[in-house]
């Protein structure tokens, strides 16, 4: 993912601006959204404060940054009616509003694409992108030939070449997400807001999404695009809107910033940058995996972990990097092929039995897998542990337990009101956080992160790669970090594996001087020069 | 500060709050509700509902639940009856007389047995639960009645009778029962491992299985205790009527599940003590008793206990809505100091 950006530095220098913040320097054309001192408050806290927001017609490409809680969303969400704000004033297309409700808002042309996919399953791709407005013959009945050739035609139009007749459910995240935003592009949108919109998908398909995204702002269409990923802002956007506590702190010509300089801002303090140091280790081998296969998933995959190792697993969607830590963990069948855990033969059926032999696994979808948000921290963290937490009659201790997770709770710098707060109130850096300390209190001999630092904020990311070393460096665990953001692996990890159509091509030794993100990326690609 | 603290536990107890209120108003309105006799009566009245509602609860917390209860405890009611009794007019029994406990090994068994039927549907086959126990409920309650053929039993042994009519001093055995049983339930759901993986389980399903839980398990291990359940309230409700009908139990369901919404018991899993749900059976029965003790017409009652259960949904609702606001609340200040 950060190669993508590097790439991205390059891109977006083609177009360079002047060299100050752009209130001074409108651009031509009338401006499409102007939100003028807008407030919103949620009880006792100020979520924005008098902030101001334009847009100006004739195409643009907005980037929207800012720490979680930070208010982007909030004023996303003002702008496409959701909340109402306590003050303020919003001009759309020189209309004025005080508040907006969702019809206007989509009326107006704006439209909104989340991360999480709004699609129905269970309807075909042409229905969902026709939903609500399916075109009817004259005598009331759904046209189904001209909403499917219609659908085939614009998405053809989009170079997406898909048989518009399947379901929904059976499509892939990546492929989801494309098809529901070109659903708000045929609905006419002007404004389109992509909230998160990369961060399920790989990414030789982000790619082919910003290069629609480019051609539609090409055509006169706003996009506000709001990430975590810098790289993309840098690769994609050409002005973007920083956003603290609040408040917006400045609207930036992207070519006019570093990537660090844009960090500070959006931080308001330097963040360090984490990097692990590789430790001599005296080659106390701990997990070994000897020509695993299974077909359609990964073939002859073999590698060693040694004790307080943290290796890196790279590759595209399907590569199979990802099947094989849950068939580690005993969440999917793993094929056939030798494993040993400490030279004992290892075969985990359930993640039941691979928690019983040390291994734990951080899964990549953090809602769907990772915590229960309805319970408390408390609750999260111990929920693998319990039954060694019980006394003879089987009664959990509340003493220990409270103990531990206070203790986690202080290592890991998890920011609760309390252990008794639902974990779905967090902000997404601390729920990961949790997620971890569930995963130490079991005390792990090997670990797989699955994208462990996935949808939270920079401060968090560098929090968390402190954690993983501290876990291995203080507890000898072997760490598996799974995971597209390649300079992150560079910054954390001994050395990096990269899979291809289900193979481990290659290995790089993380701090030789020879290995970098560039090389990684054509290993990645599949086109080393070898 | 102290507001801020007092709020949470406030609708955290609130169904305490609502019993409260019910029971200030129900004595304004008629002198003979807060009577040693009447508070009484409610509890005995409370105890069947309550062992139902403690079945019930186990299965909601973990996000499934059992519409098939009340058809098994009707079943396993007449069953029993049928088979402690002599047969012919007026006992209507088989004739087989078996002794008590026998018999109460055998409702016990019928109660396992359909809750054992109802888990393996769901977890092994995949089938939905609403629509397993909703036919189960049809085909329990058809069985209850090829047992008798409608007819009522009598001459149920005395000894048998004592869990539901018995005392022990002034205090109805049944009463002490009920509220062992809760407490039971409570520190189980609340202090073991077993109950604690419920939450996990209802509170989202797949996260539970990754923390190494084998969700499947649990919910046949839930069906069972509500299945156990059933034959314990059978046990009870025998001796509270001292007669057996096939019609014991019948649309007691929407009852059972009221009482545990109304007492924070969520239906969509994960959420609720077995302390709250004590508390909507008491609610449930206090409103029951004082809307009797003042006349209301039967139809007004049902649709007084609609009302109810749509305010507690109302207030979970808003609850869920308050914790929200009040955890932003409280990590914006975290986050600024």
């Amino acid at each position: 993912m950060i190669g993508r950006g590097l790439e991205g530095l390059q891109a977006a220098s083609i177009e360079r601006g002047p060299l100050h913040a752009m209130d001074q320097t409108p651009k031509p054309g009338s401006l499409i959204v102007e939100m003028r001192n807008v407030t919103k408050d949620f009880p006792g806290v100020r979520a924005l404060s008098g902030v101001d927001f334009q847009l100006r017609s004739g195409g643009e490409l907005r980037g929207l940054v800012g720490k979680n809680g930070a208010g982007k969303s909030t004023l996303m969400n003002v702008l496409t009616g959701v909340f109402p704000p306590e003050s303020g004033e919003i001009r759309i297309q020189g209309r004025s509003f005080a508040r907006l409700t969702t019809t206007i808002s989509r009326q107006l042309g704006i439209a909104c694409v989340h991360q999480h996919s709004q699609l129905v399953p269970s309807l075909s791709i042409a229905e969902n992108v026709f939903c609500g407005s399916l075109p009817v013959t004259r005598l009331g009945l759904v046209d189904w030939g001209s909403v499917y050739s219609q659908t085939a035609q614009r998405l053809g139009s989009m170079g997406l070449d898909i048989e518009v007749r399947r379901k929904v459910e059976g499509l892939s995240v990546a492929e989801r997400q494309i098809i529901e935003i070109a659903k708000a592009l045929f609905a006419e949108a002007r404004i389109i807001i992509l909230d998160e919109a990369t961060a399920p998908l790989p990414k030789n398909e982000v790619e082919m999404l910003f290069g629609f995204v480019r051609r539609q702002r090409d055509q006169g269409a706003a996009f506000v695009y709001i990430s975590h990923y810098l790289e993309e802002i840098f690769e994609l956007c050409e002005t973007v809107t920083v956003m603290k506590d609040g408040r917006n702190i400045g609207d930036y010509v992207v070519s006019d910033l570093t990537q660090a300089e844009l960090i500070r801002l959006i931080s308001g303090a330097e963040v360090e940058r984490f990097r692990h140091e590789t430790r001599s280790r005296a080659g106390d081998v701990l997990l070994e995996v000897r020509g695993l296969d299974r077909p359609g998933y990964y073939e002859g995959l073999s590698l060693t972990l040694q004790r307080a190792e943290i290796v890196g697993l790279t590759g595209l969607e399907g590569c199979g990097k990802d099947s094989l830590a849950r068939a580690l963990f005993g969440m999917e069948p793993r094929g056939t092929g030798q494993v040993t855990l400490e030279g004992r033969p290892y075969h985990a059926g359930s993640p039941r039995e691979a928690l019983n032999r040390g291994v734990a696994y951080l899964p990549r979808d953090r809602h769907g897998h990772g915590i229960i948000g309805l319970r408390s921290v408390r609750e999260n963290v111990t929920l693998p542990i319990l039954s060694r937490l019980a006394n003879i009659l089987g009664f959990v201790s509340r003493r220990r337990e409270q103990a531990l997770v206070r203790d986690l709770i202080q290592k890991l710098n998890i920011v609760t009101p309390s252990m008794m707060q639902a974990v779905q109130f967090l902000s997404g850096g601390n729920q990961q956080k949790v997620v971890f300390a569930k995963l130490a209190s079991v005390e792990p001999k090997v670990l797989f992160l699955d994208e462990p630092t996935q949808g939270v904020d920079v401060q968090a990311k560098t929090e968390i790669l402190k954690i993983i070393d501290q876990l291995s460096r203080e507890q000898g665990v072997a760490v598996v970090v799974i995971s597209e953001e390649i300079r992150e692996l560079l910054d954390i990890c001994d050395r990096i594996l990269v899979m291809f159509k289900g193979r481990i091509i290659r290995e790089f030794p993380a701090h030789d001087p020879q290995t970098t993100v560039e090389s990684i990326l054509h290993a990645v690609e599949g086109t080393a020069a070898e | 500060m102290t507001s801020r603290r007092a709020v949470p536990i406030l609708l955290d107890n609130l169904i305490w709050l609502l019993l409260l209120l019910a029971l200030i108003v129900f004595s304004t309105l008629t002198g003979r509700f807060l009577t040693v006799f009447n508070i009484t009566n409610i509890l005995v009245h409370s105890a069947v509902l309550g062992i139902m509602v403690i079945g019930q609860s186990f299965t909601l917390v973990t996000g499934n639940f059992d519409l098939s209860a009340e058809s098994n405890l009707g079943l396993i009611a007449v069953l029993g009856a049928f088979l402690m009794t002599a047969s012919g007019e007026p006992f209507n029994g088989s004739g087989i007389v078996l002794s008590p406990v026998l018999t109460l090994l055998i409702m016990f068994a019928v109660g396992l047995v359909i809750g054992a039927l109802n888990g393996q549907l769901i977890t092994r086959l995949k089938m939905n639960n609403f629509i397993v126990t909703l036919s189960m409920l049809i085909i329990i309650r058809g069985l209850a009645f090829l047992v008798t053929h409608g007819k009522t039993v009598t001459g149920i042994p005395e000894g048998f009778k004592a869990l539901g009519n018995g005392s022990l001093g002034p205090v109805p055995i049944s009463v002490i029962v009920l509220l062992a049983a809760f407490a039971l339930a409570f520190f189980v759901t609340r202090s073991t491992r077993f109950g604690r993986d419920l939450y996990a389980v209802g509170g989202n399903i797949d996260a539970a299985t990754v923390s190494g839980i084998d969700a499947h398990k649990r919910i046949r291990q839930v069906y069972l205790i509500s299945g156990a359940m059933a034959a314990f309230a059978a046990w009870i409700e025998l001796g509270r009527l001292g007669v057996g009908a096939t019609r014991i139990g019948e649309n007691m369901i929407f009852e059972i599940q009221a009482a545990a919404v109304i007492g924070g018991i969520s239906l969509f899993g994960g959420r609720g003590t077995m302390l709250g749900a004590l508390g909507g059976v008491l609610l449930l029965s206090s409103i029951n008793s004082g809307l009797n003790l003042m006349q209301v017409s039967g139809f007004a009652i049902d649709m007084v206990r609609g009302i109810v259960i749509l305010a507690a949904m109302l207030i979970d609702a808003q609850k869920t809505r308050y914790a929200s606001v009040s955890a932003q609340r409280a990590i914006g200040k975290r986050g600024r100091a």
